[in-house]
């Protein structure tokens, strides 16, 4: 008989429950779709840049776990909330204690089944859309990867089962523990606020020192290494719960304070709610922070690295373009090139080296990139500086010839690409004109110049660099694998960068998913203590606008913070790849526009939802 | 005679929609309360007391007739304009206190005040004045969770005096309060009226708490049913009161 109730009332609040299905599901999901990375060894091992991948996938493993167990107990608590006073009703009537908790341990656990269910197979299709969408976008194979992984849809399972048994214990034992009269009047419950002043200092002291010695972990994680990894994500962790513990509710406390302030329209209202918030919500803040700064982390970091590829590959050269004599056809695709800069230099192929006209190299003195291995960032072009006295130069001195003065071989060898693979073991020479015409043999030419936009020429470059494939194939006898150009050097970057960039945009869309949601459902939960109050304010007179007004600014400080400081995170925790990534910094505005836009929508969501709790309808 | 606070003309007020089982919670009533008057308002439950209630607070909207309060006609203002209306000329106090537990004494007496945009320079002196009137000076830091029932009920009252409303509506203010602090709290309802000329009504079942008002009207079944004024002492009213609620059983 009971179950029938509780069935049927599970149907009348069905939208209630829509709300907690929503968020089981979704925590389900990215649990499942970390799981397929973490737990498909091939794929992190062949496809990512960083060597211990694995072990921060362990570490990833761990935090989430950490978040999920908090998550799953605020959700299921959320329907304790909401069924606890039906409860109470059943009792009165003379429910026995022990079937109303077990009224309520199975009604926790067949949500939790329904939501594990919908959830994998939910998970299973983000996981293949996410990673189809981002392969599709960043030209990548993605070998080894798999939306449906056997071995990881276990763990989910087992995790969650033992989670959901947990939880509903708890619920359970919570209907038992209570009075009748308790849970009757559960909405009724008042709120303590407590802040005192020397705990707060040493609270705020703390914060600050731990997030410190994090940061600096970040920093200096060259040396750390992998110890720094974790002393970061232990001390940033803590430090971060600090703040929302003790910082935070004082901050709100001397806003407050300020009457002025505080006494304006329904601000005091606000103030107290916001404070009331900031108070039970520290660890749900702090949780949120740190999926914050988890997510947008590594969607920066994937993103940074797929900017990268354009930087690290113009490491080296100035010239986006090197073309070794020229055909018809590549000629073609030049003029189609938005040049900004062209030269042209002679040159003669013999047997034992490559002979380059003199006056050629004089006349429009190639830039070059020193490359400096002390120094990040990209190493400004300077023209070649050192003269040319002599009539001839080689790379090797002996004893009829000068070697060649200081930036001269880097320029021939790269910035003109007479490389290895162009030309295979040839020496490189300069001859003067009345030399150069000595040499017998065909006069060639090199084409170099510099675009405007490289990676919207990319398909032309392609084709020159077939082009250059013959030649080199024509020079040493077999086709190389790869030219040494500009665009061979972006090909080759980017095949070992996917994996990294992948694995960023799928964790981090996965992360900032679920840490929206953790706060949209803790502030849903506790939106049924607020309707009385609410109500009270109509009674009194507020308008319905100023009341909508007073929740979209409660709700926009309540999200504004761990925004805030998780993104300072992000934009410390940044320097752990610049041993790595040039620059990591560029582009910075996209993964926080993804993220703010992400953020925004559960905002949005939030509040309409909110207001639908506590406003009545407008009649 | 003074000018009426509250004028009642036909009010009729219809649940359920048309052709089906309709519900006539007021059936045709009309009344007036003058400034300065204390009147309660009497009758079994489901006799139409609360929905007489939430109709001139302007709460629910009436199917038919007229409410004015302090010269202006609210049935037919949208909704803004009524909650505009409710905050300047109404105040409140509910059974249940509807005190906001987060906000202290001082800003739960205050919050009428801020809403209506007065600097809080000026909130000040005010919220202190009618704290002073009504005997909660000392607790004016403290939060309703740490206060007596009692002293919810006046720091609510005192809340819907603060902004000198034409009118308070009181609805069973006494429910929820033991017999002392229910008399201590009528007596000050009572002083307010008759020192402050404050103009009341009151919506209640308690014969006692009905017989600190100078008129009671007795509504059954949607309708005026009896009015009577008290002309003697508060005991002798009190006996009157008891005598009409005996003839509704009989």
């Amino acid at each position: 008989m009971l179950f029938k109730l509780s069935f049927s009332s599970m149907r009348k609040s069905f939208k209630d429950y829509l709300v907690l299905l929503f968020g089981l599901t979704i925590s389900i999901a990215i649990f499942y779709m970390f799981q397929t990375l973490a737990q498909n060894k091939v794929f992190l091992e062949s496809n990512a840049m960083i060597s211990s991948i694995v072990f921060v996938f362990h570490v990833g493993t761990f935090i989430l776990a950490a978040i999920t167990i908090f998550y799953i107990f605020y959700a299921t608590s959320f329907m304790l909330s909401m069924r606890q006073k039906e409860m109470g009703m059943y009792m009165t009537l003379g429910a026995k204690k022990y079937k109303v908790a077990q009224m309520m341990f199975f009604e926790t656990f067949f949500i939790g089944m329904i939501s594990l269910l919908i959830g994998i197979a939910i998970g299973i299709g983000l996981a293949e859309g996410i990673a189809s969408l981002f392969m599709w976008q960043l030209d990548f194979s993605g070998e080894g990867f798999e939306a449906f992984y056997l071995s990881s849809i276990m763990t989910t399972v087992i995790f969650y089962v033992i989670l959901f048994s947990l939880t509903s214990i708890v619920n359970a034992v919570k209907v038992a523990r209570q009075s009748v009269l308790e849970l009757l009047h559960a909405d009724r419950k008042h709120d303590e606020v407590n802040t005192k002043g020397s705990r707060t200092i040493i609270g705020v002291f703390f914060a600050i020192a731990l997030i410190a010695v994090g940061y600096y972990a970040m920093i200096h994680i060259d040396k750390l290494v992998q110890f720094g990894v974790i002393l970061a994500a232990i001390t940033i962790t803590i430090g971060t719960y600090l703040i929302f513990i003790s910082f935070l509710p004082y901050f709100i406390k001397k806003l407050k304070g300020i009457r002025t302030l505080n006494e304006k329209g329904l601000n005091a209202f606000t103030l107290a709610q916001l404070r009331f918030r900031v108070m039970n919500l520290t660890k749900v803040l702090g949780t949120v922070t740190m999926l914050i700064a988890l997510g947008l982390g590594a969607l920066t970091a994937g993103i940074s690295f797929y900017h990268n590829i354009e930087k690290q590959s113009s490491m080296f050269q100035t010239n986006d373009v090197v073309v070794h004599q020229p055909s018809e056809t590549d000629e073609e695709i030049i003029e189609t090139l938005n040049i900004t800069e062209q030269h042209e230099y002679r040159y003669k192929v013999k047997k034992d080296g490559v002979y380059f006209l003199k006056e050629d190299l004089l006349n429009n003195p190639p830039l070059i990139r020193e490359f400096n291995p002390e120094i990040k960032e990209i190493p400004e072009p300077k023209s070649v500086a050192t003269s040319l006295p002599a009539e001839k130069y080689a790379w090797n001195e002996d004893e009829q010839m000068k070697a060649m003065p200081e930036g001269w071989y880097t320029a021939i060898s790269t910035e003109l690409n007479t490389s290895f693979y162009m030309f295979g073991g040839r020496d490189i020479y300069i001859y003067d004109k009345t030399n150069f015409q000595k040499i017998d043999g065909k006069e060639q030419h090199v084409f170099t110049a510099m675009i405007e936009d490289f990676k919207e020429a990319l398909p032309k470059l392609e084709k020159i660099d077939k082009g250059q494939q013959e030649i080199a194939a024509s020079m040493t006898g077999e086709k190389p694998e790869t030219t040494g150009s500009k665009y061979s050097n972006y090909v080759a970057i980017k095949g070992f960068s996917n994996g990294t960039i992948f694995m960023g945009f799928f964790l981090g869309v996965a992360f900032l998913m679920m840490m929206a949601s953790v706060l949209m459902f803790k502030l849903l939960s506790s939106a049924n203590a607020d309707i009385q109050r609410y109500d009270m304010l109509r009674k009194i007179g507020v308008r319905r606008s100023v009341l909508t007004k007073s929740i979209y600014r409660e709700l926009f400080l309540v999200f504004l913070f761990p925004a805030i400081i998780g993104l300072v995170h992000v934009l410390v925790g940044m320097q752990m790849f610049s041993f790595i990534i040039i620059e990591p910094y560029t582009k910075i505005w996209i993964p926080i526009s993804i993220f703010i836009l992400i953020y925004g929508i559960y905002y949005v969501m939030t509040v309409q939802m909110y207001k639908r709790i506590v406003l009545p309808k407008e009649e | 005679m003074s000018k009426p606070v509250l004028q009642v003309k036909n009010l009729h007020k219809i649940y359920g929609k048309k052709n089906q089982n309709q519900y006539h919670a007021l059936d045709h009533v009309s009344f007036t309360i003058n400034e300065g008057e204390f009147v309660g308002i009497m009758g079994p439950s489901g006799a139409g007391k609360t929905t007489l209630l939430n109709v001139i607070s302007t709460l629910d909207d009436a199917s038919e007739g007229t409410i004015e309060i302090a010269g202006t006609n609210i049935t037919s203002m949208k909704q803004n304009q009524l909650a505009d209306f409710r905050s300047e000329q109404l105040g409140f106090i509910f059974q249940d206190f509807n005190l906001l537990e987060n906000l202290t004494v001082y800003e739960n007496i205050a919050l009428p005040l801020s809403l209506q945009g007065v600097s809080s320079k000026k909130i000040k002196p005010n919220v202190e004045k009618v704290a002073q009137r009504l005997g909660i000076e000392s607790i004016l830091k403290k939060y309703p969770v740490t206060i007596s029932g009692g002293q919810k009920q006046r720091v609510a009252a005192a809340r819907a005096l603060v902004h000198e409303p034409a009118m308070i509506l009181a609805d069973e203010p006494t429910g929820a309060l033991d017999s002392k602090n229910a008399k201590s709290l009528m007596e000050t309802i009572m002083d307010l009226n008759e020192n402050h000329d404050v103009s009341i009504m009151l919506v209640t079942h308690d014969p006692l708490s009905a017989s600190y008002c100078q008129r009671i009207m007795f509504i059954q079944d949607g309708k005026l049913y009896k009015e009577i004024n008290r002309n003697s002492t508060r005991e002798v009213f009190h006996q009157q009161i008891l005598n009409v609620l005996a003839e509704f059983s009989g």
